[in-house]
């Protein structure tokens, strides 16, 4: 049995949240996730928002009035005069979703996230744990509303529906269309007759089917009984894979759950105090990187993808996941990776965080035995230069290498803020204790 | 394990009548004024810094640059 946690609405819940909004405000007025931080209209008034864009996740009023998540910003507002705009934070979302999904983890549960707001877990396998299925879903209701609850630090307590279902889909569906604090629970040939009685909207949940609900709803097709009564060839020949797909889910079958791996999470911040953009955030990003690479808990460990995120100066946040072509333990080759992400930052940055979210092997640290000749035949006198820059280049790796092992050794014996460097963070501030900062001397 | 160079330190500053130029600082008499500047930072944040420079020289021919945080009114020692 398939369990499916969905928190409605839970970007907006969030934005609400930073911006210290009542419940009773966001149940009772028309809201939107404005369509990126820094250029929306906030809560307080204020000048109009600049530029096109698409909103966000919209309360039920907004909805009500018209405005659907992703609709322009333009035509948002024309519908919906009074619209207010909340300044939405990806940053505090991941992290408020990510203390969920710690939470479930901690009844033992193995999730698959499939969005902010929305997960699965098996609930069989927990049975030897909590005796019964009720008592799982209970433990999970429990386990994350308090997760969200401390993490937003409010009381008043989180929508979590809950649903439950032989497949995927199914308990997705459930789970949307549940409208009480309890569970609605489906059993096997019970859950696919319910299913057609849905709409179809609920392909929406699905990024490959996402695109099919506007042109079914165009030929007439309202629920996902009607979908699976066309047949699976005629859907694949109209939308190729999608269509098969859709077909599938209309039909109540899915894919097994694939759950993530719990492993730790590394992670380094810094307030960027007047280096809240350009350059001299850049060199923000290298003093994060030198740092998290010379953490002892990184075990000699490459680098396969990081989160780098942002707090903004004008509220709100900005979060990017980066993943290496190949994983790197290299300072300079992780920054220009992460420094190319840096110019979408929508405004100025107050705090920047970078985080490792997924760790590749160690890096090997084996050398050749014997200088490998150029494979490459020369003209002699091209062949003197050549011998010349080559022995030059061995000599700085010689002495590259002795420094390298010169600080761990150092590190070893006195600690991991033995051996520092002075990196220009920001020379040009007017305030000189912003101008230059201690960092770990990189050890690769 | 990264932490700021040439961070202030809290100082003993006593000015002269009224005009607010430092005279003594740590217990050493000023024996040459070179410059004073006034830095205004971060007005647009809810922790504003105003600072008003000094740079100077003491009677034993120490440099020092000192400073008085215009929000606190405290002296901070910022390079010797």
């Amino acid at each position: 049995m398939v369990v499916c946690v969905h928190i409605p609405r839970f970007e907006l819940e969030v934005a609400a949240a930073s911006s210290r909004l009542g419940r009773r405000m966001l149940a009772g007025q028309a809201l939107a996730v404005a369509p990126h931080a820094g250029a929306g209209r906030s809560q307080t008034g204020g000048t109009a928002p600049a530029g096109g864009g698409r909103v966000g996740e919209v309360s039920g009023a907004a909805e009500a009035r018209g405005v659907a998540r992703g609709m322009a910003l333009g035509e948002a507002l024309a519908r919906c005069p009074d619209l207010v705009l909340l300044t939405g934070d990806p940053v505090r979302v991941a992290e408020v979703w990510e203390a969920a999904l710690g939470a479930l983890e901690g009844i033992g549960a193995a999730v698959e996230p499939a969005r902010p707001g929305l997960a699965y877990f098996e609930a069989d396998s927990l049975r030897a744990v909590h005796g019964t299925q009720q008592a799982t879903i209970a433990a999970a209701r429990r386990a994350v509303r308090s997760a969200a609850q401390l993490a937003v630090g409010g009381a008043s307590p989180w929508r979590v529906r809950i649903g439950a279902a032989p497949t995927r889909f199914c308990a997705l569906a459930a789970a949307v269309a549940v409208r009480s604090p309890r569970a609605l629970v489906l059993s096997g040939g019970e859950a696919s007759r319910w299913l057609a009685a849905r709409p179809i909207g609920l392909l929406g949940f699905q990024e490959d089917t996402a695109a099919l609900i506007e042109p079914l709803t165009r030929l007439g097709v309202r629920t996902l009984g009607e979908l699976a009564r066309l047949g699976r060839a005629a859907l694949c020949d109209r939308f190729g894979a999608a269509g098969a797909l859709a077909h599938d889910l209309a039909r109540g079958e899915d894919r097994p759950l694939r759950t993530r791996q719990a492993q730790e999470r590394l992670r380094e911040s810094m307030e960027v105090g007047d280096a809240s953009s350009g350059e001299a955030l850049g060199r923000v990003l290298g003093v994060l990187v030198s740092r998290l690479l010379a953490r002892s808990e990184r075990r000699g460990r490459t680098l396969r993808a990081a989160t780098l995120s942002a707090r903004l100066l004008a509220g709100g946040g900005w979060r990017e996941r980066v993943v290496f072509r190949q994983a790197l333990a290299d300072a300079e080759r992780i920054w220009l990776a992460l420094s190319v992400r840096l110019r979408s930052l929508p405004a100025p940055a107050a705090t920047l965080e970078l985080a490792v979210e997924r760790f590749g092997p160690p890096l090997g640290e084996q050398e050749a035995l014997f200088e490998e000749p150029s494979p490459h035949r020369t003209h002699p006198s091209v062949a003197v230069h050549g011998r010349a820059r080559a022995h030059s280049g061995a000599r700085a790796a010689a002495r590259a290498a002795r420094l390298r092992e010169a600080v761990a050794q150092v590190r070893a014996v006195a600690g991991q803020d033995a051996a520092l460097r002075a990196v220009c963070v920001d020379p040009d501030s007017r305030v000189p204790e912003r101008r230059v900062v201690l960092a770990p001397v990189p050890e690769r | 394990m990264t932490r700021a160079l040439n961070i202030p330190r809290p100082a003993r500053v006593r000015c002269g009548d009224g005009d607010g130029v430092p005279v003594r600082v740590n217990g050493e008499a000023v024996g040459w004024l070179c410059e004073s500047w006034l830095v205004e930072d971060r007005w647009w944040t809810g922790e504003p810094l105003r600072r008003r420079y000094w740079e100077l020289v003491g009677e034993r021919g120490r440099n020092v640059i000192v400073y008085r945080d215009l929000c606190s009114g405290r002296w901070f020692l910022q390079g010797a």
